[in-house]
């Protein structure tokens, strides 16, 4: 061979060495038969690692007490194995987790193939050894041939036995080394007969007949063969990698027609190993036909042949049509496939008669395909369509009550017109009953209608009349046209009925695609797109369905349908596991399948928002069929979708809330320094000019700078007192200590401290009689007015008047503060109690005592500590004026109705 | 100049020029004030006043707006209050032609120390000085000239450029960008590293001890000061 480097290599060889960084390299011994010695073989190469300096444990390894094996075993460090309990006895199993704590760097796994007790997590060993590998663990395993899935039914005709456990090739395939522990076949009998081995593999043992030499020899072939498929395999990888050119294969394409008949799962293992040995990709279609549903049993049989196909290592199409023959020549020539593999078809006698099987049309019709021909398995007993008799129990008594109201309406007609009609025309008139009972009720009371028919007909108008004789053979005829119309007439109606139903299914299923969509559209918050989710994927597949959403760093039940507030434990390891994997855990799936829950990632990208549990068992506990998986998966892509945008919503909230707390923040350290400079540049410049130019300053100025500096010393202490208070008040700590105050005498104290402030303003104090002591804090309520006061001062001209009042109404003392100033713009009006806000004109009002912008938050929050309310009127009268109003409980009033 | 100077207070905030006046008073100035910034230049064009304290935070609007204004007919000296953190405000104002300015709060000596820098610079101004003595340095502009203690100090054209430009400035602070602009052309208002290299070596050369500089004195983020001048030469 001439090996030409070329300069690229295939960026697919090269993905798939990427894709296996990271993770362990899986080894496997590879035998024809048990007792080969494949334990005993990776056993001697683990030792020699071992003696290398590697850390190596055994995680299982099955001697079958072999004294040669548990010799080699000996020395070996030993994983224990974990207990698990299954139908009340406790079983040991391979401790995966432990194995995955432990983390050694080479691990053994005895039997690829084995079938994990019920309960675990995986419920098969090959998918433990796929977590291994991908934790980054060597696994060294050991597996007979077999158990390889693509051999199971050449097995079956080598030896006449079914293996049920079984490992799919891609995961075989995927094996990083394959060592093949050979060992001739006459040898391992002399073995066996001098006992030295004792096989305990339960299928061979059922079987006596197994270890013939004809059997081991054809067994040691197939494993030769796989072993050396394998070698030729990795060698294209490598030259494909390093860009070496080499002998490409003859681009063969294969394509496995899967349909729901028994055929199909031989169909795909035949193709498989075509593909193999022609190292040609190949592809498992089906063909639906339009309008043409399949009933439960073959919708199964066709989706349980896809996933073997897909396991195998198909890739996977379903196709829709009416003419199979056509619709799959279509696509094998679009996707240039070379050979066809169909099953050999056996319908039913009458359409055989009618028209010529499938693989025959296809011949005829394609002529640059090779096509290969399966035979249906010899016991089977399967049909492709529902049988006529199926099809007849469809229909209820009262169908056939239908048919025979329709034959003696007939007979009425017919007796009616027997006067001017000759008799055998009438038959026509009963053909006419026959057709109605075809279309309206179905091939049994069509059938029914037929015979009733022709009875009556014969019995009424055929001579000798009122007898059921018939007198010439040709009457016979009648009958047989009746028969006929009534099957032709009933399939043909029949089937547009059912495609009637199938559309008005698919409808259905788009309104509720779409009605899901607005709903889920609608809501806001993650938990309600949960419950809102729940809520369809029950009313669309009528199963119990929950929804799990993460919280920290638990996966919490956020909604069910049928409500349901508690999922068990193994429940929660399947959902938590599928979030975590992105990948469906628990009924059917490779994960904890003995959950009865399906969970599934509902995942975006790469980020996952959360989890889909749906419960497939119970009373109708039957598989989802391929078209409610479909949409299953349609509404979890919904509900994904909307999950994300309720997560894009939240953090752009939550970053807005940031900005604002930010923005809040640097307003209020401006303020602060704006507002404690100017007393202090205040407070300084007196203090510097009386030391430095003391002596050139008159008395009376002198008096004023003191006076100055002790007014804004005394500012500054209030703005720090409400500074104080507006943290206390945030942060809920808050003391009141109440006790009954009169607000007129509080009102009197404030107007007196704003004077004394040199409010210019013209200060009113209105006081009617009767207004009651109010139970409150009074050094809080003094400085909650005091901040209005102040406030109503700043914003107003010094020629404004204030008016101090208070009115009793309905339980509430409401203590009120009105100016006629220019008012609060209505924009304005809304925020004036929140922290830091001023409007402009307040902006540089240094008299404003709040001064940060706080004195307004402030008696807000001291009122509603007190449980009263605070609240700003503007304009009061002819566009101008503010009035604040503060509402006190009237605490003596309820106390005297109350009691 | 006859008569008492007039100064006019530019600041809306009652509580600040409730200590000027009676401090400006005592140092013989005559007040007056103005609370917004159209009121302020109205003064200015009216009254001619002989110094402009100015608070930039002004109700109307910017207190920089009256620099703007004012600076397109008159070269009155103008001193800014302004709050100590707010570099950029002052840079601004610097550059829009104001003399100085003072962080608040302030004592009063320190405000009369720069109100008296930015008067005499304006007089300096229709008569260059001579000469100007400042840490021991003798300069004299005249006769392009730097001595200390009698030795004559060597200059490059570049560095006594620099340093005559700072001196024509004694007492006041000049930004970066306005040395910038003056010694090496517009072109380069930003590259303030030459300015770094060429002040670092200027310091070298003239001051006593470069490490703690006595003649050129950085304001920092802001630009460089000379000096008023020692006392002894007044």
């Amino acid at each position: 061979m001439s090996v030409t480097v070329t300069a690229r290599a295939s960026p697919d060889a090269l993905l798939a060495l990427a894709s296996k960084e990271g993770r362990g390299r899986l080894k496997i011994f590879v035998g024809a038969a048990p007792g080969v010695g494949k334990t005993f073989a990776m056993l001697s190469a683990a030792r020699s690692e071992q003696a290398g300096g590697r850390d190596v444990v055994a995680g299982l390894v099955e001697t079958h007490g072999r004294r040669e094996t548990e010799q080699v075993l000996q020395g070996l460090e030993q994983l224990p194995r974990a207990p698990i309990v299954y139908r009340h006895r406790v079983m040991r199993e391979f401790d995966l987790d432990g194995a995955l704590a432990r983390k050694p760097s080479l691990l053994l796994v005895d039997e690829f193939a084995h079938t994990n007790v019920p309960g675990s997590r995986h419920p098969k060993r090959w998918q433990d050894i796929d977590e291994l590998l991908a934790a980054g663990i060597d696994v060294w395993t050991t597996l007979n041939i077999q158990h390889l899935e693509s051999l199971n039914d050449v097995v079956l005709k080598i030896s006449k036995i079914r293996v049920r456990e079984t490992v799919p090739d891609k995961v075989f395939d995927r094996a990083d080394e394959i060592v093949l522990v050979d060992l001739p076949p006459d040898e391992l009998l002399k073995r066996l007969a001098e006992g030295k081995v004792y096989v305990q593999d339960t299928a061979a043992r059922a079987v006596e007949s197994f270890f013939k030499p004809q059997n081991l020899t054809a067994l040691r072939e197939l494993a030769l063969r796989r072993a050396a498929e394998r070698v030729d395999a990795a060698l294209v990888e490598r030259m494909q990698a390093q860009a070496i050119e080499g002998p490409w294969a003859a681009g063969e394409r294969i394509l496995a027609c899967v349909g729901p008949d028994a055929a199909s799962p031989g169909v795909v293992r035949t193709a498989k190993r075509l593909a193999d040995l022609m190292d040609a990709p190949w592809i498992a279609v089906t063909v639906e036909r339009s309008g043409v549903g399949l009933d439960a049993a073959s919708r199964k049989r066709v989706d349980s042949a896809l996933k073997l196909a897909e396991s195998l290592g198909a890739e996977i199409h379903t196709l829709t049509g009416n003419d199979l023959p056509d619709e799959l020549l279509r696509f094998a020539r679009f996707e240039n496939v070379t050979q066809i593999v169909i099953g050999r078809a056996r319908g039913g006698t009458l359409r055989q008669w009618l028209q010529r099987p499938l693989p025959q049309r296809l011949m005829q019709r394609s002529t640059d395909i090779a096509i290969h021909l399966v035979p249906l398995p010899a016991d089977s007993t399967v049909r492709t369509s529902p049988s006529l008799v199926a099809r007849m129990n469809a229909s209820t008594p009262a169908h056939f009550l239908y048919a025979a109201v329709a034959v003696a309406g007939a007979l009425l007609v017919s007796r009616g017109l027997a006067q001017v009609i000759p008799s055998a025309s009438l038959s026509a008139v009963f053909l006419m009953a026959v057709l109605f009972s075809a279309v309206k009720s179905g091939v049994g009371p069509a059938i029914f209608a037929s015979a009733l028919s022709f009875l009556t007909y014969n019995f009424f108008f055929i001579a000798p009349l009122y007898t059921f004789t018939i007198a010439e053979p040709y009457e016979l005829l009648a009958l047989l046209v009746y028969l006929v119309v009534a099957v032709v007439a009933a399939t043909l109606a029949g089937r547009l009925r059912e495609q009637a139903r199938v559309s008005a299914g698919r409808v259905r299923a788009m309104r509720r695609l779409y009605e899901f969509t607005r709903r889920l559209s609608g809501l806001a918050t993650m938990d309600a797109i949960a419950e809102g989710a729940a809520s369809e994927i029950h009313a669309s597949l009528g199963r119990p369905v929950m929804v799990l959403l993460p919280q920290g760093d638990e996966l919490v039940l956020a909604a069910a349908w049928p409500p349901e507030d508690l999922l068990d434990e193994a429940g929660t390891m399947a959902a938590r596991w599928a979030f975590t994997h992105a990948e469906a855990a628990g009924f059917e799936t490779g994960t904890l399948p003995i959950v009865p829950w399906r969970f599934l990632p509902v995942r975006t990208g790469d980020t996952t928002y959360g989890v889909v549990g749906v419960m497939m068992q119970g009373k109708d506990g039957a598989a989802l069929d391929s078209e409610a998986q479909a949409l299953l998966d349609t509404l979890t892509e919904q509900t994904a979708a909307a999950l994300q945008r309720a997560a894009l919503t939240r953090d752009m909230v939550s970053a807005r809330t940031a900005t604002e707390t930010e923005r809040v923040r640097n307003t209020l350290l401006a303020s602060i320094s704006h507002d404690f400079r100017t007393p202090l540049s205040s407070i300084l410049g007196s203090a510097t000019s009386l030391l430095t130019y003391g002596d050139k300053i008159d008395a009376s100025a002198t008096r004023d700078l003191l006076a100055n500096i002790r007014e804004e010393a005394e500012g500054l202490d209030e703005m720090v007192r409400n500074l104080l208070s507006i943290t206390r008040i945030e942060s809920g700590a808050l003391e009141l200590r109440r006790d009954w105050i009169d607000l007129r005498e509080i009102a009197g104290r404030v107007i007196a401290a704003t004077r004394r402030r040199g409010a210019a303003h013209r200060l009113v104090l209105e006081w009617p009689a009767e207004v009651p002591l109010v139970n409150a804090d009074a050094s809080l309520i003094e400085q909650a007015l005091g901040n209005i006061v102040a406030n109503a001062v700043a914003h107003t001209p010094p020629t404004s008047t204030i008016v101090i009042d208070a009115v009793v109404e309905a339980g509430w003392v409401r203590l009120r503060v009105t100016d006629d100033g220019p008012g609060i713009p209505a924009a304005d009006l809304p925020q004036i109690f929140e922290r830091f806000v001023q409007s402009a004109s307040a902006k540089t009002a240094s008299n404003d005592r709040g001064g940060v912008g706080l004195g307004l938050a402030i008696a807000r929050g001291i009122m509603l500590a007190h449980g009263g309310t605070i609240l700003a009127v503007s304009p009061v009268e002819a566009g101008r004026g503010t009035r604040m109003v503060l509402s006190f409980v009237d605490t003596a009033a309820t106390e005297v109705k109350t009691s | 100049m006859s008569g008492k100077p007039r100064a006019l207070v530019v600041d809306d905030e009652p509580a600040i020029l409730r200590f000027l006046k009676p401090a400006l008073e005592a140092n013989g100035y005559e007040v007056a004030h103005a609370e917004t910034v159209t009121d302020a230049v109205k003064h200015i064009a009216s009254q001619a006043p002989d110094i402009v304290l100015l608070d930039l935070g002004l109700a109307d609007g910017d207190g920089k707006e009256v620099i703007r204004q004012v600076r397109s007919w008159s070269d009155l000296p103008i001193v800014v209050l302004s709050a100590r953190e707010r570099e950029a405000e002052k840079i601004a104002s610097l550059d829009l032609g104001a003399d100085d300015y003072v962080n608040k709060p302030f004592a009063t000596g320190e405000l009369m120390a720069r109100m008296r820098a930015a008067m005499r610079h304006r007089m300096q101004r229709h008569d260059e000085p001579a000469a100007l003595t400042v840490g021991g340095l003798e300069i004299d502009a005249v006769r392009r000239r730097v001595t200390r203690g009698g030795a004559e100090i060597k200059l490059t054209p570049k560095e006594f450029e620099l340093l005559t430009f700072l001196v024509r400035h004694a007492g006041r602070v000049v930004t970066h960008r306005q040395i910038l602009a003056a010694v090496w052309g517009p072109a380069h208002t930003s590259d303030t590293q030459y300015l770094r290299v060429y002040i670092g070596q200027l310091r070298q050369k003239i001051e006593a001890r470069a490490d703690e500089p006595q003649v050129i004195l950085t304001e920092p983020g802001i630009g460089y000061r000379i000096g008023a001048g020692d006392e002894t030469q007044r």
